[in-house]
C-alpha cells in the first residue's frame, strides 16, 4: 500500500499529538496536577499510529496501562482524554477511570487496563463478536513485554488460533516489564518466535519505524479481514520515560534514553523521510506541530477548569450498557 | 596436527528469519535458540579439527546470553575452543555485523562463519576483505549461504583455519554488485539488486513484484528461491561465470512475456518480463527510475530520489567463501580425520 500525502500528514499529526500529549502530562504530573498514576507512551508513537491507521469504526482495540497513545491513535477526543486523566467530569469516563482505565467504546477503544495481560482475552471476545456478526471488523490487542508473559496472553493466542479469529496481537516490547528486563524475564528472547507454537505468523518489526509498522500491520489486518486468522507482531521499541511517572529508572543505563532519542526517534526519522522524499514540506510539518501544541494547550486549560466528580456521582456509571 | 592457531570468527545475526515474510509468504521462523544450537555444533566440530580459539560477535538479541550459558555448562569432554566475544558497541542492527567482521579481520581470524540470510552475508561480504567466509543459512530467501548442517560446516572451516587443506582450492571467489549513488559507492549485493517503485524502505522485504522495474543478479540458479529465481528460470548464470544478468521488468498485465517465479517461500508470483541481457564487470548500469528503492539481496535498503544518479556495477572481486564439498573431499582423500593407532 503506497501512502498518500494525506496519509502522511495524518500519521504525522497523530504521532506528534501523542508525543506532545505525553510531554505535557510529564510536566503536569510533576506539578501535582494529575491524580493517580500515569504511564507515558512517548517514544512508542510509531506503533500505535502505524497500527491504528489501518483500523476503522468496525474495529476494536484493547490497551495496556500505557494506553494514551492507543487512545489517540484510535480517534479518542483529545479534550475528553485530557480531562479524564485530570479526573474531571468532562472526561471520557466522567473522570472516574483516569489514565489506567480510560476507554471510549464509541471509538472502539475498549479500555486501558490496570491488569497486566488483561487486554488479550477482551480482544478475543471482540474478534469473536466481529466474526459471528460478520461485521468485517478486527480486534487489535496491544500488549507489553510483561503482559506477553502472562497466561492470559498465551491462552488468548491459543484461542484466537483455534477459532481463527480476526485478531492481531501487537506486542510492544520496550525492553522492561516495569523494571524487569525482558532479557531476564523471557525464556524466549523474541516474542515473535512464540507465534509458530500457536500456529500463526509471527513477525518482528522495528517499532521506531512508522513505515515498517504500517506496512506489516496492513498485511496482518488484510489477513484478518479475509478470514485467515490471527497474527502476532512484535514491535521492538523504547519508552522515553519510566514505567510510571516518578520511576527513578535505576535499572537503565545512564545515557540509554538520550542515545535513543538522538538516534532512533520515530518522529524525527519520519520528518526526515517525509521531507526528503518530497512528499511533505518542512513548513507543513511545522504548521501541524503548531496546531497540535495549540490543541494540547487548549485541552489542558479545559481540563483544569472543569469540575471533579462529587459525592453525588459515586453510584453512577457503575455499569455500562452495550 | 597442524600448529596454525589463528582464531575463527563466528557472526550470527539474531534478527534473521523473523521478518514480514512469515506473514505475507509462508517462510519458516528461525528462532534464536536454534541459532545457538548451531553455534554449539560448530564449536564441537572446530574443536575436533584443532581450532583452539573463537572470536564471536556479541549481541543483545539472545545469542550471546545463550552461548555463554552453553559454554558454562558444556560437558567435561566437549573441549570446545575458547570463545571470546569481540569488544564493540552494540547497536542491535546491521552495523553490528559490519563492525564485528571488521574487528575479526583486524584480529587476524583465519575464517569467519556467518549465520544469517542473504542480507547478513551481504554485510559480511562488504567487510571481510580476503578472509574466507563459511556461509550458513539461517535467513529466509537464502541463495548465497548454504543450507548445511553446522557440524559439517565447522569441520570444513576448521580444516581451512588450521591450514590442513589446500586453501586456494578450498575457497571460491564470488561476484558482487556495487551500488553507486551520485558517483559514490554506497553498498553492495552478493546475489541480486532490484529497483522497486516502493517509496520507503519500510519492512524491507519485497513481495509485490509488480512494483519492480529492474533486477540485476551476480548469479542465478534455476532452483533458487527469491528474486534471483526470476533470472534463474529465464537464463541461468553460474557463480563462476564472468558475467551477471539484468532483467527489465513490467507489471504482468502490460507484458508480452510473463514468468511464474518463487520469489519467497511459498509465494509464486507472476512477473512481467521486458528484456534480459548480460552485464559485464565494470560496465555501470544506470538506473532510470525517477525515485524508488534499491533492494539488495531481497531487502529494501536505499531510498533514492529523482535528483540522484544511481548506477549498479558488477564486480568479480567479491568475498571468498569456503567450498565445503571440496574441503570434505580433500579431507576424505587425504585422511585428514583419520588416526591410526599401533
Amino acid at each position: 500500500m503506497q501512502l498518500s500525502r494525506a496519509d502522511l500528514l495524518k500519521a504525522y499529526r497523530t504521532m506528534k499529538m501523542i508525543r506532545e500529549f505525553e510531554e505535557r502530562l510529564h510536566i503536569e504530573f510533576a506539578a501535582g496536577e494529575v491524580p493517580g498514576f500515569v504511564h507515558l507512551y512517548a517514544g512508542e508513537e510509531a506503533v500505535a499510529t502505524g497500527v491504528c491507521m489501518h483500523l476503522d469504526d468496525r474495529d476494536k482495540i484493547t490497551s495496556t496501562h500505557r494506553g494514551h497513545g492507543h487512545c489517540l491513535a484510535k480517534g479518542c477526543d483529545v479534550d475528553g482524554m485530557m480531562a479524564e486523566i485530570f479526573g474531571k467530569t468532562n472526561g471520557l469516563c466522567a473522570g472516574k477511570g483516569g489514565s489506567m482505565h480510560i476507554a471510549d467504546l464509541s471509538k472502539g477503544m475498549l479500555g486501558a487496563n490496570g491488569i497486566v495481560g488483561g487486554g488479550p482475552p477482551l480482544a478475543c471476545g471482540a474478534a469473536l463478536a466481529a466474526k459471528k456478526l460478520g461485521t468485517g471488523g478486527v480486534a487489535v490487542s496491544f500488549v507489553g513485554d510483561g503482559g506477553a508473559n502472562q497466561g492470559t496472553t498465551l491462552e488468548s493466542l491459543n484461542l484466537a488460533a483455534i477459532w481463527s479469529l480476526p485478531c492481531i496481537f501487537v506486542i510492544e516490547n520496550n525492553g522492561y516489564a516495569e523494571s524487569t528486563s525482558c532479557k531476564y524475564a523471557g525464556a524466549c528472547h523474541d516474542f515473535a518466535d512464540r507465534a509458530s507454537g500457536f500456529n500463526m505468523p509471527g513477525v518482528t518489526v522495528d517499532g521506531h519505524d512508522f513505515f515498517a509498522v504500517h506496512e506489516v500491520t496492513g498485511e496482518a489486518v488484510r489477513r484478518a479481514r479475509m478470514g485467515n486468522g490471527p497474527t502476532l507482531i512484535e514491535c521492538k521499541v523504547n519508552r522515553y520515560y519510566g514505567h510510571f511517572e516518578g520511576d527513578a529508572q535505576t535499572y537503565r543505563a545512564r545515557d540509554e534514553v538520550k542515545t535513543i532519542r538522538e538516534t532512533r526517534d520515530c518522529i524525527a526519522n519520519f520528518e526526515k523521510k517525509a521531507t526528503s522524499s518530497g512528499m511533505l514540506a518542512a513548513s507543513e510539518l511545522q504548521e501541524t506541530s503548531r496546531e497540535v501544541l495549540a490543541q494540547i494547550d487548549d485541552a489542558v486549560a479545559k481540563a483544569k477548569a472543569a469540575a471533579r466528580p462529587g459525592a453525588a456521582d459515586l453510584l453512577t456509571h457503575v455499569y455500562v450498557s452495550y | 596436527m597442524a600448529q596454525h592457531q589463528a582464531p575463527v570468527g563466528i557472526v550470527a545475526n539474531p534478527a534473521s528469519g523473523r521478518d514480514v515474510r512469515r506473514l505475507v509468504a509462508r517462510a519458516s521462523a528461525f528462532p534464536v535458540s536454534e541459532k545457538c544450537h548451531m553455534i554449539t555444533r560448530l564449536l564441537a566440530a572446530l574443536a575436533a579439527t584443532g581450532v583452539t580459539r573463537v572470536l564471536a560477535m556479541p549481541d543483545r538479541g539472545g545469542i550471546t546470553e545463550r552461548l555463554r550459558r552453553a559454554i558454562a555448562t558444556q560437558g567435561p569432554h566437549d573441549g570446545w575452543p575458547q570463545v571470546e566475544f569481540v569488544e564493540m558497541p552494540i547497536e542491535d542492527g546491521p552495523a553490528d555485523t559490519l563492525r564485528a567482521v571488521e574487528l575479526m579481520v583486524a584480529a587476524g581470524v583465519a575464517a569467519i562463519v556467518v549465520l544469517g540470510g542473504d542480507g547478513t552475508h551481504r554485510l559480511a561480504a562488504s567487510a571481510c576483505g580476503e578472509t574466507p567466509i563459511m556461509a550458513l543459512s539461517t535467513g529466509t530467501n537464502n541463495v548465497f549461504p548454504e543450507i548445511r548442517e553446522a557440524t559439517i560446516a565447522g569441520i570444513a572451516t576448521g580444516l581451512v583455519a588450521t591450514g590442513r587443506v589446500d586453501a586456494t582450492r578450498a575457497s571460491r571467489r564470488n561476484k558482487v554488485l556495487r551500488v553507486e549513488v551520485d558517483g559514490q559507492q554506497t553498498d553492495l549485493a552478493v546475489v541480486d539488486a532490484a529497483i522497486s517503485n516502493h517509496r520507503w524502505i519500510g519492512s524491507k522485504a519485497l513481495w509485490h513484484p509488480e512494483l519492480l522495474s529492474q533486477l540485476f543478479v551476480t548469479f542465478a540458479e534455476s532452483d533458487a528461491l527469491g528474486l534471483s529465481s526470476i533470472a534463474g528460470l529465464l537464463c541461468p548464470v553460474s557463480r563462476r561465470a564472468a558475467h551477471g544478468l539484468r532483467i527489465d521488468l513490467l507489471p504482468p498485465e502490460r507484458a508480452a512475456v510473463t514468468l511464474k517465479a518463487p520469489i519467497a517461500p511459498g509465494l509464486m508470483a507472476s512477473v512481467g518480463i521486458a528484456g534480459v541481457c548480460e552485464i559485464r564487470p565494470s560496465e555501470p548500469q544506470s538506473i532510470h527510475s525517477g525515485s524508488g528503492v534499491i533492494a539488495l539481496d531481497g531487502e529494501r535498503e536505499i531510498e533514492f530520489r529523482p535528483q540522484q544518479r544511481v548506477a549498479i556495477r558488477l564486480g568479480l572481486d567479491g568475498p571468498l567463501t569456503i567450498d565445503t564439498e571440496e574441503v570434505m573431499t580433500q579431507a576424505a582423500r587425504d585422511g585428514l580425520l583419520v588416526s591410526r593407532h599401533a
